[in-house]
C-alpha cells in the first residue's frame, strides 16, 4: 500500500523522460523567429521603444549593477584622495594589479518584499573564482534550485595564452571548447563583458564618492570599511542611466595591513512599480585569497570522462579576407544574402543549430543540398562538430562586424535589398579613417572610398 | 535564474538568439506538462507550440520581473485548461477515455517523443478530475505554491488545498488499486 507522502514522493522525483523530434524541433524554431520578427515589424510601425525605460527595468542592467556594486564599495572621489586612516583606493587598485594570482568566493542573492518563502540570505547562485596575470581565468559556478531541488553545476576557463575558453555544463555531462580569435581576449577584456574580475571593477569605481565606515574586524583582520550609496556612479555615465526609484548600498572592507580587499557587500534596491513592491539584489565577494601559487594545470579544466564535446571555432586572424569569404560561404549556401549578419551563427555557444543551418534547409542550392545531405539523421551535437571548419568563415564574418561595431567603427550591412549581381551597390561598409570608409560590394569586391562619395553610394539603395 | 533574466533582457531587446535559448531550455518541461494535463500528444504539442509562439510574440509588450519557467508553465496550464474546456464541450467523455491515450507510433510529424513512463502515468493522472489533476502536477512537479495556483485557478487557497487533498486521495485509490491486480 501507498501512503500520500509515498505518492507525493513518488510524483515528485518521477523521471518522466521526454525527447523531441530534431527535424521538428527546428521548423517550430523558424515559425518561433518568423513570429519573432513580424512582432518586432508590426510593433516598431505604432511606436518606438523606451530604450531607456527598456534598459532600467532589465534585469540585465540590475544584474550588471550588481557586478558593478560589488566593487563599488572600493571607491573614492579621486585617484589619490586619502581616507581618515590612510587608506587610499588608488593605492588598493595598485596593490591588486600586482597581484600576480588570486582566488575569491561570490555569491548572489534576489530577493523580494511582500513574498514568503524568499530567504534574503540564501544565495541563488555562488562561485569559486581563480584568476592569474599568467594563465587566465577559471570559475565553478553552483546554480541553487530556489525549491530546494538539485543543484546544477558549471565550470568555465579561459586560457589567454590557447586563445581558448571552455565551458562544462555538469547536467548535461557536456563540455563546449571555443578557438576565440587572437583579438578576444583584449576585446573582453576592454568591454568588461563575461570575465569577473575585481580588479576592472576597482578600476572604473574609483570615479565614485564615498564614505569611510572606519574601523572593524572581519574574520578576525583589522579592515577599513567604505560606502557609497550613490547610484550615478555604478554605470559610470551619466545620471540619466539611474532611476529615482533605485537605491544602492555598497561597502568594502579593505585589510589595514595589506591593502587588500576583503569583502565587498552590495545590494541594489529596485521599487517594482507593477508589483508595488521592492527588490533586492545583493552581490558579496569575499574569501579572497591573494598572491595564491598557481601553475598552468590549476587552469586546466577537469573534464570528466565520457563527457560528450562541443567544438567552437573562430579564424585566428579576423580580417576582411575572412569576412569576404563568409559571405562567399552563404551566397553558396543559400543564393543571396542573408538579412543579418550579426545572429546568423550566434556568440552564444549554447545556441544548439546556427540560423544559417535553419535557413540552409529551405536553400535548394547545389551547396545546401549537399550539406542537407551530409547531415542528414544526425544529432545536434553531431552536426556542430562535423561542421567546425564549414562555419568558422561564417563565425569570422559574424565576429568581423562584432568587431567593427565594439571599435565604433561605423558598420554597415545592406544584405536584405543587395544581391550578388550587384556590383555597384554597397554590401557592407566601414569607417577605415576620418574621411574614409571601405566598402565591400555585392559582388564581393572591395574599396576604399571618402565618405562623401559613400553617401551617394548609399543614395541608391532600395529603401 | 541568472541565466534566465539574462535571456529575458536580451529576448525583450530583440533577440533571436535569446528565443532559441529559452526554447531550448524549456521546450521539454513545458511539453511534459502539458502531456500529463492533457494526457493527449496531439493537444500537448499545440499547447506548447502555442505558448512558445505567443511568447515569441510578447517581446515589446512581456512585463515579465519573475521567474520564467514558472511564468512559461503557468501560460502551459492556462492554455491545458481551455483546451480541456473546449474538448469537453465537442465530446462527452466515456468511462475510458483516461485510457484512449496516445498514439503508439511515432510519425514524423510527431513533435514529442514520449517515454513509457510519461505515457503511464499520463493515463494514470488523466483519471483524476481535471482540476484536481492540474493542482497536484503544479504543486508537486512545477513546484508552484498553492496561493500561485489559487490565483491560476481563479479559486480560494483553501480549495486548492482541498483539490490538493482529493487528488492524492483519488491517485493513492488508484495506484494501490493498481498495485492489487
Amino acid at each position: 500500500m501507498k501512503s500520500a507522502e509515498n505518492i507525493k514522493k513518488v510524483i515528485k522525483n518521477l523521471d518522466l523522460e521526454i525527447d523531441t523530434n530534431t527535424q521538428k524541433d527546428r521548423i517550430i524554431l523558424s515559425e518561433l523567429l518568423e513570429a519573432q520578427e513580424k512582432s518586432k515589424k508590426t510593433n516598431s510601425a505604432f511606436a518606438p521603444p523606451n530604450i531607456r525605460r527598456q534598459i532600467m527595468k532589465s534585469p540585465l542592467t540590475k544584474i550588471a549593477i550588481a557586478a558593478v556594486v560589488t566593487i563599488a564599495c572600493v571607491i573614492g572621489l579621486s585617484l589619490w584622495r586619502m581616507t581618515g586612516s590612510g587608506i587610499a583606493l588608488a593605492d588598493v587598485l595598485a596593490r591588486v594589479e600586482q597581484v600576480k594570482a588570486y582566488s575569491f568566493k561570490r555569491t548572489l542573492h534576489f530577493w523580494s518584499e511582500k513574498v514568503t518563502g524568499e530567504d534574503p540570505n540564501k544565495p541563488y547562485i555562488r562561485g569559486t573564482f581563480l584568476i592569474s596575470q599568467e594563465y587566465g581565468w577559471k570559475g565553478k559556478i553552483e546554480r541553487l534550485d530556489p525549491n530546494g531541488g538539485e543543484s546544477t553545476f558549471n565550470e568555465s576557463c579561459i586560457l589567454p595564452q590557447k586563445n581558448t575558453t571552455i565551458a562544462i555544463s555538469h547536467k548535461e555531462k557536456k563540455y563546449t571548447r571555443t578557438q576565440q580569435d587572437d583579438g578576444w581576449i583584449e576585446r573582453v577584456q576592454k568591454a568588461n563583458i563575461d570575465i569577473t574580475d575585481p580588479h576592472t571593477f576597482l578600476e572604473q569605481m574609483l570615479k565614485t564618492k564615498y564614505e569611510s565606515l572606519g574601523r572593524s574586524t572581519i574574520d578576525g583582520i583589522a579592515v577599513e570599511g567604505f560606502r557609497t550609496t550613490d547610484p550615478n556612479s555604478l554605470l559610470g555615465t551619466s545620471s540619466s542611466n539611474s532611476g529615482p526609484s533605485k537605491r544602492l548600498d555598497q561597502k568594502l572592507w579593505v585589510d589595514v595591513k595589506t591593502r587588500l580587499p576583503v569583502r565587498c557587500d552590495a545590494t541594489w534596491v529596485d521599487f517594482d512599480q507593477m508589483e508595488n513592491k521592492k527588490k533586492y539584489d545583493r552581490h558579496v565577494l569575499y574569501d579572497f585569497q591573494w598572491d595564491v601559487p598557481v601553475a598552468a594545470a590549476d587552469f586546466e579544466p577537469g573534464i570528466p570522462e565520457g563527457y560528450a564535446s562541443w567544438v567552437v571555432k573562430y579564424p585566428a586572424h579576423i580580417t576582411e579576407e575572412n569576412a569576404v569569404q563568409g559571405l562567399k560561404v552563404l551566397v553558396e549556401l543559400l543564393g543571396k544574402y542573408p538579412e543579418n549578419i550579426y545572429h546568423i551563427v550566434p556568440e552564444n555557444i549554447n545556441d544548439k543549430t546556427p540560423i544559417v543551418l535553419r535557413l540552409a534547409e529551405k536553400s535548394e542550392t547545389p551547396a545546401a543540398l549537399r550539406l542537407q545531405e551530409e547531415i542528414k539523421g544526425l544529432a545536434d551535437d553531431e552536426i556542430n562538430n562535423k561542421l567546425v571548419d564549414f562555419l568558422m568563415p561564417i563565425r569570422g564574418l559574424g565576429r568581423f562586424y562584432r568587431w567593427l561595431q565594439f571599435d565604433k567603427k561605423d558598420p554597415a550591412y545592406y544584405g536584405k535589398t543587395v544581391t550578388p549581381k550587384d556590383a555597384d551597390k554597397v554590401l557592407m561598409r566601414w569607417k577605415v579613417s576620418d574621411n574614409e570608409y571601405r566598402i565591400i560590394f555585392g559582388d564581393l569586391h572591395a574599396e576604399t572610398v571618402t565618405a562623401d562619395a559613400l553617401a551617394e553610394l548609399e543614395k541608391l539603395l532600395p529603401e | 535564474m541568472l541565466e534566465d533574466k539574462v535571456l529575458i533582457w536580451k529576448f525583450k531587446s530583440g533577440s533571436s538568439d535569446a528565443l532559441c535559448r529559452i526554447y531550448e531550455k524549456y521546450k521539454k518541461d513545458l511539453l511534459r506538462l502539458a502531456a500529463v494535463l492533457s494526457n493527449n500528444a496531439s493537444d500537448a504539442e499545440d499547447i506548447v507550440h502555442d505558448v512558445f509562439v505567443s511568447f515569441a510574440q510578447s517581446a515589446e509588450t512581456l512585463k515579465l520581473s519573475g521567474n520564467l519557467k514558472s511564468f512559461l508553465l503557468t501560460c502551459v496550464a492556462n492554455r491545458a485548461r481551455n483546451k480541456n474546456r473546449a474538448n469537453q464541450c465537442r465530446q462527452t467523455a466515456g468511462p475510458d477515455e483516461a485510457q484512449a491515450v496516445v498514439s503508439q507510433s511515432k510519425t514524423p510529424e510527431q513533435w514529442m517523443i514520449w517515454s513509457e513512463e510519461l505515457r503511464r502515468w499520463s493515463s494514470t493522472m488523466a483519471q483524476l478530475p481535471y482540476e484536481q489533476r492540474e493542482t497536484v502536477i503544479l504543486h508537486l512537479r512545477a513546484g508552484m505554491k498553492f496561493r500561485q495556483i489559487a490565483q491560476l485557478q481563479g479559486v480560494s487557497v483553501n480549495t486548492i488545498k482541498g483539490r490538493y487533498r482529493y487528488g492524492l486521495t483519488k491517485l493513492r485509490s488508484i495506484l494501490n488499486g493498481e498495485m492489487e491486480k
